[in-house]
């Protein structure tokens, strides 16, 4: 049972997850000019 | 040149839309085991094209033979082309298949053709952005790709059975497999994909990158996933996938030195993955039939195409364009 119950925590953590940390700046821009040279 | 396109879902039917308006093609032959749907594709691309069951076709007399169907039929399908004496442009994107087609090495190099392997959104477009990228290094360390969203139907079933299956990353100089559906990394793709959470999958990206970069450090791969997407990835798909997938996009992260520094350069482009995937392998086949490609062996995009400048320009000409993160992560 409680191995059950740690089993079903590990996978709710496991599927949750902390995700990460988006760009603090910036951006995209087209591949254009000297980037195609 | 005579190119055959095996497959006329979503990736072999736009990929014979962008060679019947080729200059330099002057006869293609779509085959699929759909006759209604391969008979509507070519009735759409005028006097150029022929229809043909997919058992009957006669691979003969072809310079490229383009793989756009499952990819568990790639191997057989490649070994009757180079039988046939014409070159092949694989479109899968599994790791299994992309194993057997790079055992043919030998065979093509033997008989003077090219099996270009992988040559879709991811991998494809994100090899000619990754080796687009190294050239702007001195050393390369590292090479990390990304991608979100699938094809068609064969896509989204590969990219649901990645999620269970071993995926393969090259560290430290030895290939090492972890398990698909871990490792989860915010990824950052271009709008309007923007972030996605992406994890381990048994996909061929490193598989086919690694030996393009040599002294490379790591080469992995990861592909965007919902919850659900892993949480039902053990289970058989409950439902038949969509026709086609929405909009996708692919990331490139090259890691290296450049001069006394490391740098890192971000590539990336947003398409419908089809449409891309078509793009692509029909730029590869025009390549290849003219003659501007001529390395023989098997191998994927980043090793054939270590200059893939002109490649990339004429992805932009059709409508297929790169773009570039610049700023901090």
């Amino acid at each position: 049972m409680a191995v059950g119950i740690m089993g079903l925590v590990a996978a709710v953590l496991r599927l949750r997850g902390t995700g990460g940390t988006p760009p603090q700046s910036g951006g995209w821009r087209e591949l254009s000019g000297p980037d195609l040279r | 040149m005579r190119v055959a396109v095996l497959g006329a879902g979503a990736v072999g039917s736009r990929s014979a839309r962008q060679l019947a308006s080729t200059p330099g093609v002057a006869a293609l032959t779509v085959a699929d085991p759909r006759a209604t749907l391969v008979a509507s594709v070519v009735a759409s691309l005028g006097a150029i094209a022929t229809a043909v069951s997919a058992a009957e076709i006669d691979l003969a007399g072809h310079d490229v033979v383009i793989l756009a169907g499952p990819g568990k039929h790639h191997r057989d399908q490649a070994e009757r082309a180079l039988e046939a004496g014409a070159s092949v442009v694989s479109c899968t994107d599994e790791l299994g298949p992309t194993r057997a087609l790079l055992a043919l090495d030998d065979e093509a190099r033997v008989r003077g053709r090219t099996v270009a392997v992988g040559a879709g959104f991811a991998p494809g477009l994100s090899d000619l952005l990754a080796a687009h990228a190294g050239r702007l290094f001195d050393e390369v360390h590292e090479v990390h790709v990304a991608r979100a969203g699938t094809g068609g139907p064969s896509c989204a079933r590969a990219h649901h059975a990645g999620l269970r299956g071993l995926a393969l990353d090259w560290r430290d100089g030895a290939w090492v497999n972890r398990q698909g559906g871990s490792g989860r990394e915010l990824a950052w793709f271009p709008d309007p994909v923007a972030g996605q959470d992406c994890y381990r999958a048994s996909v061929p990206d490193a598989l086919l990158l690694a030996p393009a970069f040599p002294g490379v450090l790591r080469a992995t791969s990861r592909v965007a996933a919902t919850r659900r997407d892993r949480l039902s990835a053990p289970l058989p798909m409950l439902r038949q996938p969509h026709p086609e997938g929405l909009i996708g996009a692919i990331r490139v992260e090259v890691r290296g030195r450049i001069g006394q520094s490391f740098e890192t350069v971000v590539y990336g482009a947003v398409d419908r993955p089809g449409v891309a995937a078509g793009a692509v392998a029909a730029v590869i086949a025009v390549e290849i039939g003219s003659g501007r490609l001529t390395r023989s062996g098997a191998a994927g995009l980043a090793v054939l195409c270590p200059d893939p400048l002109p490649l990339l320009l004429e992805l932009a000409d059709r409508g297929i364009r790169g773009a570039t993160f610049e700023g901090s992560g």
